[in-house]
């Protein structure tokens, strides 16, 4: 019973940061952006957090460093891609590397370390216990006592799915990418559409890399992120941006996260940190498979 | 081609400039910085020559990214195939023991061998399962990261190093030197060569770059677009193998962890500044040399921590994108006005 509640648990820390980021891709997606930048920005808001948490010793601070951390890479993909119309995919993949250097390089400046940085001073962010629910056996284990985050993402992707498809924001965001013409002959910009996803996403990923440095582990590594930001692009682009697929296919990386740790003991580590990535190729081929079929 | 030279020069004069303001801000002086920077990377033979040593997996792999691009796949895994290249290479040097004149071409075709091999798998899952290569390329990184390191921390650990490494490789397999001139980069410049005649001057050169620019016609034009997608994918990881043993035949002779470091991405780079040209690629791939080789002196007499170049290579290539496009556009509305005026006129 321990070990199935130990992977839920599992299941749902590993489904956090991913599902963050892929919601504020979704975003994006729909917006019509080929944004790949979602892993240099969580890595930005992952380095943000924690040094917002140690400066001022607390949490909160360390969220809102994170988001503005997060919001300073989208800030610069707004620049190079709407304003001065450079191509996204060469933005991104630069900015991405920007992101590693950038870190790497405050790392050794602020902190005078080099590939870790963690020290008691860093504030985590708190685990919730719910009254009541918390006295439930096993149910009470999962819905209870997990990490704040963890209810926020819940809170964004219940916001995200009402704002994409019940407002008028969700229309002309959807408009702009299925058809940017119409929009602008509308009296609407799609350029400021576009940029406002883009500053959803910044702070999606920044709450994403808050998670990882102040919840998931309490410290910054370099290049921490370690392709999360890919398979949230993944998660977007095999379900076509629609959020409660996003959240299914969150879960089930998560679930290959947990289980990566739990074969542990009859595995050498290499081959079960591989377990998410493999499955990101496993979905990618039933989703292909099955694009294949409607088309023909 | 001026166009892109004075685009090319003008970024990098901005971008080093955007760079010096940095370096202001933080409290160190640039030009002490940069003139240590490029006087440890050119000034004399042995920097000279320690950039050009460099400067080979960088161009290896920025060719592979460069062609890959022109020619339509979206191959952005040179990490991975550059590690797998580096895999074979050392597993044949430790088990193959040949005099070095039937030995290094060994390596160097099994070096190629591994990287094909990797970025076949891709194009294969791409023919067969219409799976997109921009993923699983970047899903593969991450899965030839792990298995090297499995490699090399299980079994072909040398149990005499205290930290995940493989013995070294047959000396017969180690690249000549002369003084610190390495030869890797006369084998670079071979591959440059003879890659460069087959894109440009033969008819599958032709055939890769029309598909590149508008695979619907060239596949009405008679092009086998599905042979030459698989022909590209396992020449580009070929490519980015070769990188990887030449990095090990050159090097360490032998497999550490983290010897791929940032070659791959910084090639994925280089061939986004050339904007997919293969001379352009070149140049930029021993601009970007000089920079690294340099970090390590300007660390050693300014302050300025060797990360920075990191973060310098970046702006770089943001400001010559950019630049490049806006220089189009600029152009563009100049002749637009132009030829405004004479019809008005």
């Amino acid at each position: 019973m321990n070990i199935f509640i130990g992977l839920i648990n599992g299941m749902i820390s590993g489904a956090t940061p991913i599902l963050l980021a892929a919601l504020g891709g979704t975003f994006t997606y729909y917006a019509g952006i080929f944004n790949i930048a979602m892993e240099g920005m969580m890595l930005g808001g992952a380095f943000f957090g924690v040094l917002g948490s140690y400066y001022f010793n607390s949490w909160p601070m360390g969220i809102l460093c994170a988001i503005i951390g997060a919001l300073l890479m989208a800030l610069i993909f707004i620049v190079f891609t709407v304003f001065l119309k450079t191509d996204e995919f060469v933005t991104g993949i630069a900015l991405n590397l920007f992101a590693v250097g950038a870190t790497t390089y405050m790392l050794r400046q602020i902190f005078n370390v080099k590939g870790v940085f963690s020290n008691p001073g860093i504030i985590p962010i708190p685990h919730i216990d719910i009254p009541f629910i918390d006295k439930i056996p096993v149910l009470g284990d999962i819905l209870s006592g997990q990490n704040l985050m963890v209810y926020v993402t819940v809170v964004v992707l219940l916001i995200s799915v009402f704002a994409i498809y019940k407002t008028r924001f969700g229309l002309r965001l959807r408009a702009a990418g299925y058809n940017s013409p119409s929009l602008d002959s509308s009296g609407v910009r799609t350029s400021t559409m576009r940029i406002w996803s883009l500053v959803i996403c910044g702070v999606l990923c920044g709450l994403a890399g808050a998670f990882l440095s102040l919840g998931y582990v309490t410290l910054f590594s370099e290049n921490m992120t370690a392709g999360r930001g890919w398979i949230s692009l993944a998660a977007v682009i095999l379900v076509n941006g629609n959020p409660w697929g996003i959240a299914l296919i969150s879960l089930v990386f998560g679930f290959t996260d947990g289980l990566g740790l739990l074969l542990q003991k009859f595995l050498p580590n290499q081959f079960t940190s591989m377990v998410p990535y493999l499955a990101t190729l496993v979905s990618l081929y039933f989703y292909s498979i099955q694009k294949r079929k409607k088309s023909i | 081609m001026r166009k892109k030279f004075v685009s090319g020069v003008l970024g990098i004069v901005v971008a080093l400039g955007l760079g010096a303001v940095i370096m202001l801000i933080e409290g160190f002086n640039p030009i002490t910085t940069y003139s240590a920077l490029f006087s440890y990377s050119l000034g004399g033979f042995y920097p000279l020559t320690t950039t050009l040593r460099n400067s080979v997996p960088l161009i290896l792999t920025g060719l592979s990214a460069s062609i890959a691009f022109a020619s339509g796949p979206v191959n952005l895994g040179q990490p991975g195939q550059l590690l797998i290249g580096a895999l074979f290479a050392t597993v044949g040097g430790l088990y193959i023991h040949l005099p070095a004149p039937l030995m290094i071409p060994l390596l160097i075709i099994l070096a190629m061998i591994g990287g094909a091999l990797w970025s076949g798998i891709a194009a294969l899952m791409r023919r067969f399962f219409s799976m997109d290569e921009f993923i699983t390329t970047l899903m593969l990184n991450m899965i030839a990261d792990f298995f090297t390191y499995w490699a090399i921390s299980y079994p072909f650990f040398d149990k005499t190093a205290y930290s995940p490494m493989t013995p070294q490789i047959d000396k017969a397999g180690w690249l000549p030197e002369f003084g610190n001139f390495n030869t890797n980069i006369l084998v670079m410049v071979l591959v440059f060569v003879a890659v460069w005649f087959i894109f440009t001057r033969f008819t599958a050169g032709y055939e890769w770059r029309l598909t590149g620019q508008n695979s619907i016609f060239a596949r009405l034009g008679g092009c086998k677009i599905d042979k030459n997608y698989v022909t590209v994918m396992l020449l580009t990881g070929a490519l980015a193998g070769l990188a990887g043993g030449l990095v090990v035949m050159a090097g360490p002779h032998r497999f550490l962890k983290g010897l791929g470091a940032n070659y791959a991405w910084d090639g994925v780079m280089i061939a986004m500044v050339a904007n997919n040209d293969l001379i352009g690629t070149l140049l930029y791939g021993l601009f970007f040399s000089s920079l690294q080789t340099g970090a390590v002196g300007m660390e050693l007499i300014t302050a300025v921590p060797s990360e920075f170049i990191q973060v310098l290579q970046s702006v770089i290539v943001l400001v010559i994108v950019a630049g490049r496009g806006m220089l189009d556009i600029v152009l563009d509305k100049t002749q637009i006005k132009r030829k405004a005026r004479e019809r008005t006129a």
